[in-house]
């Protein structure tokens, strides 16, 4: 005895393809058709931020590819659901029905499944040769830069290098710039895990590994102050791994260029350390230090020693820089960071230290006894 | 004991059944049955699924504020990573390959267990000791730079990075065992007659999961063993800083775990199959390209693993096959969308709770998986990788897709394991808040992740100053979210009030015509008394059941206490 077998079925019975399935189709195609028009000629500003004036030549070739995807994307979502929906209301069982009702006993019809697998291979051959096109603008498409910057992820900030400048742009302390209608190479690593340096309008962004140089070429189109993310996760404040991109004026690109090579060759140059306050001194070292530094013997390590005695230690008379303690070499620690044989401390961009900032901790710290 | 000298030819395992099990550990705790296997595993994964969903919810809540609600960073980066890992290696793969492969696959081709009850009662007691050693990472401060907990910055993790380690090398274990086990199962124990294309859809699925799981997890291993090794002994395999290659981490790395999405999805496409056919009552449409299509996404999802790492330092020329590779899995995962839409035109559809799953799925996984055609694709992944689009892409094909499926697969085989029914009102109510929240909570993450918007933070003052609607966004995500929280927690307040409360189920509740529906609910502890013989499609509705030797049914089985008549039952008796 088998169960479940039934014994007269009956076969559920209706005319063509179903009670207003061409309407319905009609309608799925229309929708499509209103849907392909909208992401062709539509602002599609709010979802893809620059896509009516593009920021860089890039964006425009990778949004044609998004719109291309959208239009059939959207066109194979609406007739899935909508087939789904139809074929659930039309085709439902209902409370009529005998026990033993059952649906049309087909198993396949060959080449209705031939067209579902031959259409959608063509369509993304198609998409495979425009998405090649569009890789090979990305990689080889953008004249020899006239501008070759570097960008370093650390955490929590960017470091951005360019030529014949000595000192480098902290993402903590200033934006990056870049010239208009210049073509561009940003090379980009890392100096500790791995970081993404990402510019949402310019559509493009590449990992920072660390031991590994990426690039990336364009040309910026307009001028204007766009965010800067990191969109791989780095650590603790990745959230925070932000910056700004100046786009602006070759004229004054150069200009800012220009002073700030004056202010790297300036600098170097001591910062004055009079007038330091040390009670704001110890609130900042509480900030900023104390992940590291504690006010204790010099022994005493976190990552770096302990700063109770730094002017007055006769086991080590001199800083780690081999300098006498004085307010001025103290400075100098503070303002260049240092690298040496007990480890290595960021300077002050990376920690985001202003003059007067650097001026009361040395007062602060030369107050310690 | 047997003298076990009989041979293993199928027509004398009729006379070869063990007695039953005795005493509350031997059968319940260290039971070599697959069904309560298949049990443990799923009490199992719902538990850490509640603990894993509850992580979820608490990153929605910091989100609710650009400058993060409810916590630090370092507690929101902990929470996402242990969401993720939990998610992944202790609920979905226990809970799709463990619950659903192990209740239904032997009942499914007509065997008494699977081929190495031992093993799969290892298997089994290797997931919980892997899931204590994950969480009890809480204690040294918890693993925090994501699910991928790629190296350098999960070297900063200490003992809790080893500890993540060790729990998915652990669970890894388990995951190669099963899929060996299964793979034997469906080689050899099916009934007599059961030829390959006779097979249900669900066990073609689970063939192509046991594939990829034993193929696939060595790879995980070979790089949470390297990374291990990293964390304990300092051996420099992946920080650059002393010679190792970080690259080369997320290649291991994403060699399994791409294989891992489909191990995800296979089975819950194998559910598709046959709750679409059942409450369509008529046959499944293109039963040969359904199964083709499954072993085509086992064999290409192995070759497309690099297309999460576009960005991230891969030789550009190299971007290019494994973009056309993953634009090629798009084929046959669309011929089966395509054959279940045509199984449902024509048919007498039931609208059951695992019906209304499965309709869901239709939607939501091809949504996903239109959403996946945008990241194949080189120059647009550049713009979304590492965004919202990715984690919506993500949720819409493993919670719309994986999770829904199974979803389907709980009331529609609830009845057969405990011979009683779900209750189809609270079941329906629990889809409808899936379904909603669902979309409510991914949806809009499409558009903050191509807005600018990057994953995995715990605050984002910038984007909220440059997007004044993402804080709005967030919001509403967050509210959508507590919807399906809402629909788990309902889910598991059902399973457990219908197993005393529940109508009585009978035999075939649903008119479904594969080999465990010819058998008592719950099953005897041997299945099936009789080696049943098949000989022909398990799909047709109007003809007679294609199985001899299945008058088992009727047999009273006194070790359940309770005696099951069968009744003609018409589909959807329960509902």
């Amino acid at each position: 005895m088998a169960q479940g077998s039934i014994p007269n079925p009956k076969i559920v019975r209706f005319k063509g393809l179903g009670p207003g399935f061409w309407p319905v189709t009609a309608v799925l195609a229309l929708l499509s058709i209103v849907s392909a028009v909208y992401f062709l000629f539509g602002s599609l500003d709010w979802l893809l931020p620059g896509a009516s004036q593009p920021v860089a030549d890039r964006a425009s070739d990778i949004d044609g590819l998004f719109k291309f995807m959208a239009v059939f994307g959207n066109a194979i979502m609406i007739f899935v659901a909508g087939y789904v929906i139809y074929f659930s209301v039309v085709f439902r069982a209902r409370k009529s029905d005998p026990p033993d009702m059952v649906g049309v006993p087909i198993h396949d019809a060959p080449a209705l499944e031939l067209w579902w697998t031959v259409i959608p291979s063509l369509l993304l051959v198609l998409l495979t040769g425009l998405s090649i096109a569009v890789w090979y603008k990305i990689q080889f498409g953008t004249a020899a830069p006239a501008l070759t910057a570097e960008v370093i992820g650390h955490q929590f900030y960017f470091e951005y290098r360019y030529p014949g400048l000595k000192t480098s742009v902290y993402s903590k302390t200033e934006p990056m710039h870049l010239p208009v209608g210049v073509p561009v190479r940003l090379l980009i690593t890392s100096a500790d895990v791995i970081h993404q340096f990402w510019v949402p309008e310019i559509r493009l962004k590449a990992a920072g590994v660390p031991g590994l140089v990426q690039n990336l070429n364009f040309t910026p189109l307009r001028t204007g102050t766009y965010d800067i993310a990191c969109s791989e996760f780095c650590g603790v404040d990745h959230s925070l791994m932000q910056g700004a991109l100046v786009i602006e004026p070759v004229a004054a690109f150069n200009k800012w260029l220009d002073s700030e090579k004056k202010a790297a060759a300036a600098g170097g140059g001591a910062v004055s350390v009079a007038g330091g306050d040390p009670v704001a001194g110890k609130a900042l070292f509480a900030q900023k230090c104390t992940a590291c530094h504690q006010i204790a013997p010099f022994d005493q390590k976190l990552v770096g020693p302990g700063l109770l005695h730094i002017t007055d230690d006769p086991a080590h008379p001199n800083l780690v820089t081999g300098k006498t303690p004085t307010p001025e070499h103290i400075a100098a620690i503070l303002q260049n960071g240092y690298t040496g044989p007990i480890g290595a401390m960021p300077n002050r961009q990376a920690n985001g230290l202003s003059d007067k900032n650097i001026a009361d901790l040395v007062a602060y710290l030369a107050s310690l006894k | 004991m047997h003298a076990g000298t009989s041979t293993h030819d199928s027509h004398d395992v009729a006379d070869h059944i063990h007695p039953p099990a005795e005493g509350f550990v031997r059968k319940y705790v260290f039971s070599l049955d697959h069904k309560v296997i298949g049990f443990q595993y799923f009490f199992t994964g719902l538990l850490i699924m509640l603990i894993a969903g509850s992580f979820a919810e608490l990153v929605r809540l910091q989100l609710t504020d650009p400058k993060g609600a409810i916590m630090s960073h370092q507690a929101y980066n902990v929470m996402f990573t242990m969401h993720g890992t939990a998610m992944v290696w202790l609920v979905l793969i226990p809970l799709v390959t463990g619950a659903l492969g192990n209740f239904v696959m032997p009942l499914q081709i007509g065997a008494r267990d699977v081929a190495f009850p031992w093993l799969n009662m290892i298997s089994f007691w290797i997931v919980p000791i892997a899931a204590l050693i994950l969480f009890s990472s809480l204690l040294f401060g918890g693993p925090h730079a994501g699910w991928t907990e790629y190296p350098p910055i999960s070297l900063a993790d200490g003992t809790a990075g080893a500890l993540w380690c060790l729990s998915i090398f652990t669970v890894g274990i388990s995951s190669t065992m099963t899929g060996l086990n299964f793979m034997v199962t469906i080689i050899k124990m099916r009934a007599p007659g059961m030829t390959w294309t006779r097979m249900p859809l669900f066990v073609w699925a689970t063939f192509a999961t046991a594939l990829m799981n034993m193929v696939a997890t060595v790879a995980l291993s070979a790089a949470v063993g390297a990374l291990f090794l990293e964390h304990v002994f300092n051996v420099p395999f992946f920080d650059p800083a002393r010679g190792g290659s970080a690259v080369l981490y997320e290649h291991m790395f994403w060699f399994y775990s791409h294989p891992a999405v489909y191990i995800f999805i296979l089975p819950a496409f194998g559910v598709m199959s046959e709750v679409l056919s059942t409450f369509s009552r008529k046959p499944i449409f293109g039963y040969k390209m359904i199964a083709f299509s499954s072993m085509a996404i086992a064999i290409l999802g192995f070759t497309v693993w690099a297309h999460h790492m576009f960005p991230s330092g891969l030789a550009p020329w190299l971007q290019i096959p494994f973009m056309i590779l993953t634009y090629a899995i798009g084929v046959p995962t669309g011929i089966k969308i395509f054959s279940w839409m045509a199984t449902l035109w024509g048919g007498r559809i039931h609208f059951t709770t695992a019906m209304l799953y499965a309709l869901g799925f239709l939607i939501t996984f091809s949504f996903g998986g239109v959403t996946g055609i945008f990241l194949a694709s080189v120059p647009v992944d550049l713009h979304e990788h590492g965004t919202y689009f990715v984690v919506a892409h993500f949720h819409y094909v493993v919670a719309g897709g994986a999770v829904m499926g199974f979803l389907a697969a709980i009331p529609y085989w609830y009845p057969k394991a405990t011979g009683r029914m779900l209750s189809e009102r609270l079941g329906q109510l629990g889809f409808w808040l899936f379904f909603i929240g669902l979309n409510g909570t991914f949806l809009p993450m499409h558009w903050l992740g191509l807005e600018g918007m990057p994953r995995r933070y715990a605050s984002y003052v910038d984007f909220a100053k440059a997007h004044p609607d993402g804080v709005f966004w967030n919001q509403f995500e967050t509210v959508f979210s507590f919807m399906m929280a809402a629909s788990i927690g309902l889910l598991a307040f059902n399973v457990i009030w219908s197993l005393r409360h529940g109508k009585l189920a009978g035999i075939n509740p649903w008119g479904a015509r594969t080999l465990e529906w010819t058998i008592n609910s719950p099953p005897p502890y041997y299945n099936f008394k009789k080696i049943p013989q098949v000989f022909g499609r398990p799909y047709d509705y109007d003809q007679p059941l294609p199985y001899r030797n299945t008058d088992n049914a009727i047999e009273p089985f006194p070790e359940y206490g309770k005696v099951v008549m069968p009744t003609p039952a018409p589909v959807g008796a329960g509902a």
